[in-house]
């Protein structure tokens, strides 16, 4: 075996297929490429975090597939642009009966789909019936049991219920679908609904998606048959990175114009340029130290002293809220406080300053030793009932941003007033486990809420303590009849405002019997460079989103700044011609180096 | 090489592969929580809904039964759906598998041929500046964090000049030849990276097999014949030196299909390492279970061909 010759012809292989690698790469993941060539149109480039996977609107999974369904499709109402109550969107506005148990919605004339076809009534209908019997998950919690719709017409809606609701004015948050592309499969399972080819899309809202790559990137095209102002952006292309570092690098390189899903502690490294600006959106999730009560199953073994209000307000008072927020959260988080988060900025309570519970270790100190919590030698407090030590396992879930740093300051925190905290990092797969059996005293965890109060009220109820089988929601089977009774009665008031009252008493009483302590309300961060896009209408209020999470509203005032350049798909790295330089450099190199190697051989031979 | 010992080293392969295909599936099984009850907080699913949801999946069923079925769907080349986006894990792998052969095989190959290079001149120069400055280049290579290095690069070639693309594997709209370019420029930091991380190894061990044969009597009978050094070291030293490094490439492409989880993180390159690291955060059992399954075929064929290949190289192997 002439060896010497299998290595230059190893050398040659290698370099043509390296070559070959990079072609064929090209070529394997440009299947499914747009009709058009957008080079010369308008492209607005959007960097996002979270996975762009299957475009498919019954398998929304992350923040960015929600923001790609949102820039595409209407709902019935829409979330308003203020304070996300219900404004006009296909319909100009449903009507009650007197008993509340039949709306009438009256849809706008002449609404259209991307394709050209018409949008009526009937795909309302054919959309909530679709979902009501595939039990889509989000969308299906928004329609009351028993509910049954109709189109009597092209432009009228109705809904009746078997019990008063006001869920139709809520807005339900549930986007139309066409029922001439999605009636073909209605006899599918919501499984192979999920694996249905959509792209390109037929929508109603500014753009359509018409080209998916999923993991790399999303394209939309503006809608023609859009029913309202029409976009300046003639392109939006989703981006998807999986290091923020990496987004941030591409927005200050004017790679990409917006980004999504950005971290604290990037803040600095944002702030500090010119043509960024950067977007704290008002806190639409809290982070949750929330307390065990037991009760899931017989084996549920939480610390018998949580019982005791006065430990679960000693731990309020000994931990420094603002601190945490100022260490773990610096400039992007608030100190919570009640369980409806600021979002919703109808139905939030904010706490009055003087009704806060503070943060005062010293009163937090005298109210256990009054109340017979004794030291022990090792410095831990023992509950004088079951005479158990003050110690406390506390699994902190890794899908909640700050979650582990928050948990090692409380754990300091509670050491002051001599509550030993086991905080420990934990999977939010385990932490799942732990909620279901109820083998843990607390654990921090994240709840994001809706615009609507009822569904994070909801998860506070004694009908949520249920056994594994059931899969309650519990955090930790707190069971209040009282609470119970202001849940229901919200749920059953059709005033708004009267339920608003309620809803902020319950707020209220949560806040003082602590089942739970809301830490800190994170903010989302968004981004834009400020010299290449302008005029972003931010939803709900100036301090909202900044791309579409509950409207589309932002991408469709957004328009190129002033002096800007023409927005591209062209991105950072050597030109063509460098490529095939390097290409030529490296060729020439491989034929002198395989020649010498022939001429070495012809030498010995 | 005798049939005999082909057939021993295939059936052990498959033994292999069928251990791995079990472990695959028990592995995921025991990681704590329910992929399907996990999504009633995040997604709103009712307990009826969750019910449907899990068998539809085939996750009510006994896990023997689960285990049985999972067999039977491997043998016929069926790997199931994605449990968060439903779509077919078979579909996401093809998509995935281009990007990752391209990143880990040029990497990869940039690591071997230039370690290797390297090694030899190391080698064959001992204590010369060349040698210490290469084998001390190659320990801090060696030594550093993959993900760190790649940080590095991305901040100073990505950011402060603004040489490359911070992420992403192609731009949406480049067609034909600017594909091609825009592909190859999103690729240098990635691929730098692992070939960066990788090199030293090839070039150590290169350098090391090379030192061991360079005072054997055959490197010094070739001398004493009057062949040139050039030819020397071509002729008998580098052959007779090659094998540990052979051994060593051809594991290392086996590793291709396994993707590099932290360098595909990094630069959002859209691989086998990307898709395994979500799914094992979304504990996304049929999609772990393929590219566990892949990734340990890949090993295990090269591990195959270098055991075949070896015995071509050194026919004493197969006596043994």
């Amino acid at each position: 075996m002439n060896r010497r010759r299998s290595v230059r012809t190893m050398v040659a292989l290698v370099a043509s297929g390296l070559a070959a690698l990079v072609v064929t790469g090209a070529g394997a993941t440009s299947a499914g490429a747009a009709d058009g060539d957008d080079s010369d149109s308008s492209v607005l480039r959007v960097g996002v975090m979270s996975g762009i996977e299957n475009p498919n609107i019954w398998a929304l999974n992350s923040v960015s597939e929600w923001s790609a369904v949102t820039l595409q499709y209407d709902m019935l109402l829409k979330f308003s642009n203020d304070d996300l109550t219900a404004a006009p969107s296909l319909a100009e506005g449903c009507e009650h009966n007197d008993d509340y148990t039949e709306w009438t919605c009256t849809l706008k004339d002449g609404l259209k789909w991307s394709d050209g076809e018409p949008l009526t009534a009937e795909d309302i209908r054919f959309t909530y019936q679709l979902i009501k019997d595939k039990r889509f998950p989000y969308f299906r919690s928004y329609i009351p049991s028993g509910s049954e719709f109709a189109a009597p017409d092209d432009t009228t809606f109705v809904w009746t219920t078997p019990e008063p609701s006001t869920k139709p004015d809520i807005p339900p948050w549930i986007y139309i679908v066409p029922e001439h592309v999605w009636g073909q499969y209605a006899d599918l399972d919501s499984k192979g609904l999920k694996a249905v080819e959509t792209v390109p899309t037929v929508s109603s809202g500014p753009y359509q998606m018409t080209k998916a790559v999923p993991g790399q990137n999303w394209t939309f095209t503006r809608n023609p048959n859009y029913w309202g102002e029409e976009p300046a952006f003639d392109t939006i292309v989703y981006q998807q990175f999986t290091n923020v570092e990496a987004m941030v690098q591409a927005l200050k390189n004017g790679d990409i114009d917006m980004a999504d899903e950005l971290e604290a502690s990037l803040l600095p490294s944002l702030e500090s340029e010119d043509n960024i600006t950067v977007q704290k959106v008002t806190p639409d999730c809290w982070n949750n130290l929330a307390f065990n009560f037991g009760g899931q199953t017989a084996d549920a073994d939480p610390h018998p002293a949580l019982q005791d209000l006065t430990v679960r307000k000693a731990i309020a008072m000994a931990i420094d809220k603002q601190a945490i927020v100022d260490k773990v959260y610096p400039g992007a988080g608030v100190p919570g406080e009640t369980i409806v988060r600021p979002l919703s900025t109808y139905w939030h309570l904010d706490i009055p300053d003087d009704e806060v519970i503070p943060y005062d270790p010293e009163a937090a100190n005298q109210m256990l030793d009054e109340a017979g919590y004794e030291r022990n030698a090792d410095g831990v407090r023992v509950d004088p009932k079951s005479g158990r030590p003050l110690e406390l396992r506390m699994p902190t879930s890794n899908d909640t941003m700050g979650a582990d740093a928050s948990g090692k300051l409380i754990a300091g925190y509670l050491d002051q007033i001599g509550i030993k905290v086991d905080a420990q990092p934990t999977s939010a797969g385990r932490v799942y486990e732990y909620q279901q059996t109820g083998n843990f005293d607390m654990y921090i965890w994240y709840w994001c809420g809706d615009p609507d109060p009822d569904y994070q009220l909801s998860v506070f109820t004694s009908d949520q303590c249920t056994s594994p089988d059931d899969y309650g929601l519990s955090d930790g089977c707190w069971k209040d009849e009282k609470f119970d009774a202001m849940y229901l009665a919200q749920r059953n008031e059709v005033d708004q405002e009267k339920r608003r009252q309620i809803v902020l008493e319950a707020q209220q009483y949560v806040y003082d019997q602590i089942p739970a302590i809301p830490y800190v309300y994170p903010n989302s961060l968004q981004a834009y460079r400020n010299d290449l896009v302008t005029n972003l209408t931010p939803v709900p209020g100036e301090d909202g989103y900044i791309l579409p999470n509950y409207s589309y509203e932002p991408l469709v005032t957004v328009r190129p700044a002033d002096n800007a350049e023409s927005s591209g798909s062209s991105s950072s790295g050597l030109p063509a011609w460098a490529w095939v330089a390097g290409g030529a450099v490296i060729l020439l190199g491989i034929v002198l180096y395989v020649r010498r190697g022939g001429r070495t051989s012809d030498d010995e031979a | 090489m005798s049939l005999r010992y082909l057939g021993k080293k295939v059936l052990w392969a498959f033994l292999t592969l069928f251990f791995v295909l079990s472990v695959n599936f028990f592995l995921f099984r025991v990681m704590p929580g329910d992929p399907v009850a996990l999504l009633a907080r995040s997604q709103r699913l009712t307990p009826e809904a969750i019910e449907q949801q899990r068998a539809l999946f085939g996750l009510d069923q006994p896990l023997f039964q689960q285990y049985l079925t999972y067999l039977g769907q491997t043998a016929r080349f069926e790997f199931g759906s994605d449990l968060i986006s439903g779509q077919p894990v078979w579909g996401q792998i093809t998509a995935r598998i281009w990007p990752t052969v391209l990143l880990v095989g040029v990497g990869t190959t940039l690591a071997v041929v230039l370690g290797v290079l390297g090694g030899i001149k190391a080698g064959w120069k001992r204590g010369s500046r060349f040698d210490r400055n290469s084998t001390y280049g190659s320990l801090v290579l060696y030594a550093t964090p993959e993900g760190w290095l790649g940080m590095l690069l991305l901040i100073v070639f990505a950011g402060s000049l603004g040489w490359f693309p911070s992420g992403g594997y192609a731009s949406p709209n480049a067609e034909g030849f600017e594909r091609v370019t825009d592909i190859a420029n999103h690729l240098v930091l990635p691929a730098l990276t692992l070939a960066l991380a990788y090199i030293g190894q090839f070039l150590l061990v290169m350098r090391s097999s090379l030192l061991d044969v360079k005072d054997e009597e055959y490197v010094d009978v070739a001398r004493a014949k009057g062949l040139a050094d050039l030819q020397v070291r071509r002729k008998h030293a580098v052959p007779n030196a090659i094998l540990p490094t052979y051994t060593l490439t051809v594991l290392s492409f086996g590793f291709v299909l396994g993707g590099a989880i932290v360098v595909e993180a990094i630069f959002s390159w859209p691989g086998l390492g990307l898709l395994t690291y979500e799914a094992i955060e979304q504990q996304n059992y049929p999609v772990l279970q393929a590219v566990f399954l892949i990734a340990s075929f890949s090993v295990i064929v090269a591990n195959l061909i270098a055991d075949i290949t070896y015995t071509y190289l050194d026919p004493r192997i197969e006596e043994v």
